[in-house]
């Protein structure tokens, strides 16, 4: 058979005869030549090269013989600057794409996670550590930096905050009051947004805002620092970056929890008190309604939540970003582990509280 | 008459004020071609309206005739498929092997089917001596090996131009040396033209066959020519110093 290469060998012009003549060279065997045209060459570029080593190492391989014409020596060229012998296997095959059996995958899922969770007990040890070391030594503490992240994840959130803590009082008061209207207790309404926000809700759905604000900074600046090898440049100027780049986080964020967990209580009971307004009920009743049903306790207790979400975002997100690794999507998947590790302890300790507050009748 | 390949005429480089102005030169086919000059004297601002990634602030670019800016979409690509790029830092693609490095153009832009592909991209490989480490990642190998795999990748898709932006920072001098000798090698056998940033004294006299300088003082271009010319018969006292290794300054 014959094969003669066009005068440009670029890819566009070589992938066509990749694929039209590869075929039949396959069945060529021992005693079969193949009259290889290459002189009507001007430029070879890279693909035409790969083309002229793959003829000769399957002739290699399968036995026949090539019959070259090689006007310019564009043939000879490339030969002697890619030996043959050096491309002897199917390349396709000597790099598999990196694909692993599912039994392997779910394997390494499992000790994955159990390294995560390692990896974070080993954090909260070394937090921990930092923190009773402040406590001798506070001035230790970065104080500007905590202030910073304070206003950042705290007052930088207040408009978010506000805007869904109304909306979700509104929401809320608007559906009871549809239903207990029809019983003719929508004053009601009053006593299940108080609860729900106090106890409940306000401090869940500010600590859910703090996870996707200020969680996913966290790690995303704490892991970019990692992979611009500035925390090791801190480890090596014998600053813990547990204790510099973590605790004004946690504390910022802790901090800032309540607060922000007030302020979104606020909203939600001034929508609570729109949708009264709207069907009727004199505000000041609404807002009797609500004196009544809080009690310290729920108060105090929504607060202690929300001071924990806090701690949690904070940790976790610190810990992810300390644990990124040396590359860009590494950064991203630490901040999404952030954020969705921060909602599954949240959700966690929101049902131990239920059932801890629960057992002890508070 | 040599063929030339790039035409840089009356360009202001700068961001949104000039840095440097009233540039012109050309770039003949086959050299090794370097732009020197002192830190922040605006060496990588040229080169990135070279390389079409900032509009010059004034003056035109022609690469083998075509235009990056202000052309239509088909002229612009067909100007960009002229030439590779290896950044200061490598920037191959920290999740790739090196394999799968080169090959992301060849993916891009030809429809070579799959064996071919990796056969082109193992080939750039050992073009560049790497072939043994096709496997790896960016992060398990040397600086000097990342150099090496990125201009493996600018190479991929077999441009008729290469640029380098100090691709000697951070190197030993062996290690230097190498990567010098694999771009003499790249322009003798590739045939491709060679445009490099450096200050790499070593290297401009190894494979420069002309250079231009810019002057951060001045904000133009002061001398054009082979780096032994300038060395030895520059007027100006900046050349001089600048190829005689002096403090402009001496205290
Ligand atoms: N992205 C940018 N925006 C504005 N100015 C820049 C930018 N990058 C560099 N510069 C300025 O342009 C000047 C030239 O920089 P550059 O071209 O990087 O110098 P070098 O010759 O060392 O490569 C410097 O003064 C620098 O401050
Ligand atoms: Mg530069």
């Amino acid at each position: 058979m014959e094969i003669s290469l066009p005068e440009t060998c670029s890819a566009a012009a070589v992938a066509g005869l990749w694929r039209s003549a590869l075929p039949a060279v396959a069945r060529l065997g021992r005693g079969d030549t193949l009259e290889l045209d290459a002189g009507a060459v001007g430029s070879c570029g890279g693909a035409g090269e790969a083309l002229i080593v793959e003829l000769y190492r399957r002739s290699a391989r399968q036995g026949f013989d090539i019959a070259c014409r090689d006007g310019r020596g564009v043939v000879a060229r490339t030969l002697e600057l890619f030996a043959v012998g050096n491309f002897a296997e199917d390349p396709a095959m000597t790099h598999p794409p990196r694909k692993t059996a599912t039994a392997v995958q779910v394997g390494e899922a499992v000790v994955g996670i159990w390294q995560t969770i390692c990896e974070q007990m080993a954090f909260l040890g070394e937090a921990t550590v930092a923190t009773a070391t402040l406590l001798f030594r506070p001035r230790r503490l970065r104080l500007r930096d905590t202030l910073l992240h304070f206003e950042r994840a705290g007052i930088d959130a207040l408009p978010i905050t506000l805007l869904i803590g109304f909306l979700f009082g509104l929401i809320v008061a608007f559906m009871a009051a549809a239903t207990m209207r029809q019983f003719g207790v929508e004053v009601y309404v009053a006593d299940l947004i108080s609860i729900g926000l106090f106890r409940e809700l306000g401090a869940l759905i500010t600590a859910i805002i703090l996870a996707g604000r200020s969680g996913s900074a966290f790690a995303a600046e704490i892991g970019t620092m990692k992979v611009n090898e500035e925390v090791d440049a801190l480890e090596t100027l014998g600053l813990p970056p547990v204790t510099f780049l973590a605790l004004p986080r946690v504390f910022a964020a802790t901090l800032a929890m309540p607060l922000l967990t007030i302020f979104a209580i606020g909203a939600g009971l001034l929508g609570g008190a729109v949708v009264m307004a709207a069907l009727g009920l004199p505000s000041t009743v609404y807002w009797n309604r609500i004196i009544k049903a809080t009690t310290l306790n729920n108060v105090l207790l929504g607060l202690f939540k929300a001071a924990v979400f806090g701690l949690l975002v904070g940790l976790v997100g610190c810990a992810q970003g300390l644990q990124t690794g040396r590359t860009a999507d590494a950064v991203g998947r630490a901040a999404t582990a952030a954020v969705v590790g921060s909602l599954v302890l949240i959700t966690i300790f929101d049902g131990l509280f239920a059932v801890l507050f629960h057992v002890l009748g508070i | 008459m040599r063929e030339v390949v790039i035409t840089v005429r009356d360009v202001d480089a700068g961001y949104t004020t000039p840095v440097i102005r009233g540039i012109s030169f050309d770039v003949y086919a086959g050299e090794i071609f370097v732009i020197l000059g002192g830190s922040g004297c605006g060496k990588s601002t040229l080169l990135k309206h070279m390389i079409g990634l900032n509009p010059p602030l004034a003056g035109e670019i022609r690469l083998m005739g075509d235009r990056l800016f202000g052309v239509p979409q088909e002229e612009r690509l067909r100007a960009l498929r002229h030439f590779g790029v290896t950044y200061q830092s490598g920037a191959l693609f920290g999740s790739m092997t090196l394999l799968e490095n080169v090959c992301v153009p060849l993916d891009s832009f030809t429809d070579l089917p799959r064996e071919a592909r990796y056969l082109v991209a193992e080939m750039k490989l050992e073009l560049v001596g790497l072939k043994e480490y096709a496997d790896y990642f960016p992060s398990d190998i040397s600086g000097g090996m990342r150099k090496r795999a990125a201009i493996a990748r600018a190479m991929a898709l077999d441009p008729r131009i290469l640029f380098l932006d100090e691709p000697s920072a951070g190197l030993d001098p062996v290690t230097s040396a190498e990567l010098d000798r694999l771009i003499l090698h790249l322009r003798d056998t590739q045939g491709v033209t060679v445009v490099m940033v450096t200050h790499e004294l070593a290297s401009i006299f190894a494979i420069a066959d002309r250079c231009v300088m810019l002057d951060k003082q001045e904000q133009r271009l002061i001398a054009t020519g082979s780096p032994a010319e300038l060395r030895d018969h520059s007027e100006l006292p900046a050349v001089r110093a600048f190829f005689n290794r002096e403090a402009k300054n001496p205290s």
